[in-house]
């Protein structure tokens, strides 16, 4: 089976538009300007992963959201799956950055963190 | 009598109260708002601190780290305070400040401005039509989303397609907007690849280019926008306009340095970057008295921002220290090829290299940054594989090649 997808290479300013055609095992980049971009399409469509920034509910702070992402990136076609999961979360102040606010989140073995310290007021 | 004041608790006036700290200045750092960290607060997305600590962190993350750096040096820093004015009286500064404990004097040998910068408004780009509810800054749709989770709208259009106004443009997305368009006058995307892939491609958000709005549609509300093509030279094209409905729209128009104050105090402001013009200590016009960050010229990353606070940090130790200047300043002018640049002047007699940021006015790709005297001679050249207006670029220049001038000028050429 083969596929194709097309994405902007992000190694530098220059964001080549790079063609990956995957034919079972056989990957091919084209539109590259250096060896970077050929790994980078590479990568993308073999396992395109994002990292995950939103923010959740939080009570007795000096704002009511805190600011959280994912503790490593997630496969991509998942980002969805971590943002719903985050809705409906609430937590109490204080919170330490870093902390875990929600483990193992949507089953995908990546827990969601705080960006930063929240004092309670 | 204190060493310095630094002016704003950003990232660029963290690090530059820091840089003073470890120098072992006693200094008093000034924010006006309720906390530390400025903007970094409300930018809840990943990538800054890239090439200071070869990771990506989130605005609130570096933050953090600024500030453990700052509290762990023993930075002294008071919030809710607002500087009302700065007067200069020879051997020192004399600096008046409101909060709520009410007015109070400060002095201080020197002073560090880290004001930042502030958002261009859609009403300093030429938008007609009405004045109605939900019209909005990216600045305040992503202070409202992310600081008090309100989301300003449904169907939202989003217009500039820089950096700011791809990353809204995601949070409005997964935080539900139902629609979305971005629109921007450039061929393409003027933002970071990154962005264009993560925050727009990777979504489908639609986008159009070469369009502006002509025009805003509402009365209490906004009901939609008059959309236009435009020309190369960015000029609406009559007969193109078309209605689009929309409840929200969002400008992310560029910044603006925030420089008004100094302009007060009598610093000369470059119009070319809108902020203060510096020497390469980052010192303004007015002696002792210092710029930094996205005041001195607006930045893509952090990093540099940060970077100039150090550079300004050594400063004003050498100005306490009153080192030596240079008998005759060197000028650093842009060349034909060059847009905003800055530092714009070398005045102190160090053996340092200069370091140096600009915009380059092309796009194109194996160019050579050039360091030139006024006669056309090459003293210095870089080499790039790829440049554009949208990417600032820095270099060093190293002392020995401004023996004996008054001017050198940074151009780019093609070949």
């Amino acid at each position: 089976m083969s596929r194709v997808i097309e994405v902007i290479c992000i190694r530098c300013p220059k964001g080549c538009k790079l063609r990956v055609e995957v034919d079972n095992k056989e990957i091919s980049v084209t539109g590259h300007g250096c060896p970077l971009g050929e790994s980078y399409g590479r990568d993308e469509a073999l396992n395109p992963k994002r990292m995950v920034m939103s923010t959740v509910r939080i009570i007795g702070a000096k704002y009511p959201r805190l600011p959280v992402r994912t503790s490593e990136p997630v496969p991509k076609d998942k980002i969805k799956d971590v943002i719903d999961a985050l809705r409906g979360i609430v937590v109490s102040a204080p919170v330490k950055r870093g902390q875990v606010i929600v483990r193992n989140v949507a089953n995908l073995g990546v827990d969601v963190i705080s960006e930063r310290d929240m004092e309670r007021v | 009598m204190r060493d310095a004041v630094v002016i704003g608790g950003g990232p660029s006036g963290l690090a530059a109260a820091i840089g003073l700290r470890e120098k072992g200045l006693d200094v008093l750092l000034i924010e006006r708002e309720e906390e530390l960290g400025g903007i970094l607060n409300q930018c809840i997305h990943d990538g800054f601190g890239t090439k200071i600590l070869k990771k990506a962190l989130s605005g609130p993350e570096f933050a953090g780290y600024l500030m453990e750096k700052a509290l762990s040096l023993g930075v002294e820093a008071i919030t809710e305070t607002y500087v009302k004015s700065v007067e200069d009286r020879g051997e020192y500064k004399e600096i008046i400040t409101i909060s709520p404990k009410g007015i109070e004097e400060i002095r201080a040998r020197a002073i560090v401005y880290a004001l930042g910068a502030r958002e261009r408004t859609p009403f300093e780009i030429k938008i007609g039509g009405t004045r109605p509810a939900g019209v909005y800054t990216a600045g305040m749709v992503q202070r409202l989303l992310n600081l008090y989770g309100i989301l300003p709208g449904k169907r939202v259009l989003i217009v500039g397609g820089g950096d700011v106004g791809m990353i809204v443009a995601r949070h409005l997305y997964l935080e539900g907007a139902e629609s979305i368009l971005v629109v921007f006058p450039e061929e393409f995307f003027a933002g970071l690849p990154r962005n264009v892939q993560q925050c727009i491609l990777d979504f489908g958000i639609p986008y159009r280019p070469r369009t502006t709005v002509k025009e805003i549609v509402g009365r209490d509300r906004v009901k939609g926008a008059i959309l236009a093509r435009v020309d190369e030279r960015w000029n609406p094209i009559p007969g193109t306009e078309e209605f689009y409905p929309c409840d929200t729209i969002v400008f992310s128009v560029g910044l603006i340095p925030y420089a008004s104050n100094l302009e007060e105090i009598g610093a000369r402001i470059d119009p070319r970057t809108r902020g203060p013009e510096v020497n390469e200590f980052f010192e303004t016009t007015v002696r002792g008295t210092f710029a930094v960050g996205n005041l001195v010229q607006i930045f893509d990353y952090v990093d540099d921002a940060v970077e100039t606070a150090y550079i300004a940090s050594e400063g004003v130790r050498k100005y306490l220290e009153d080192e030596r200047r240079l008998e005759r300043p060197v000028r650093i002018s842009p060349g034909e090829l060059v847009g905003p640049i800055a530092p714009q002047r070398v005045e102190w007699d160090d053996s340092r290299d200069v370091i140096v940021f600009f915009r380059p006015r092309i796009e194109a790709e194996n160019v050579k940054i050039q360091v030139k005297s006024p006669n056309g001679k090459i003293l210095k050249e870089y080499f790039r594989r790829y440049v554009r207006p949208s990417t600032m670029e820095r270099i060093e220049i190293p002392r020995d090649i401004l023996e004996g001038l008054d001017e050198v000028i940074v151009d780019v050429s093609r070949h």
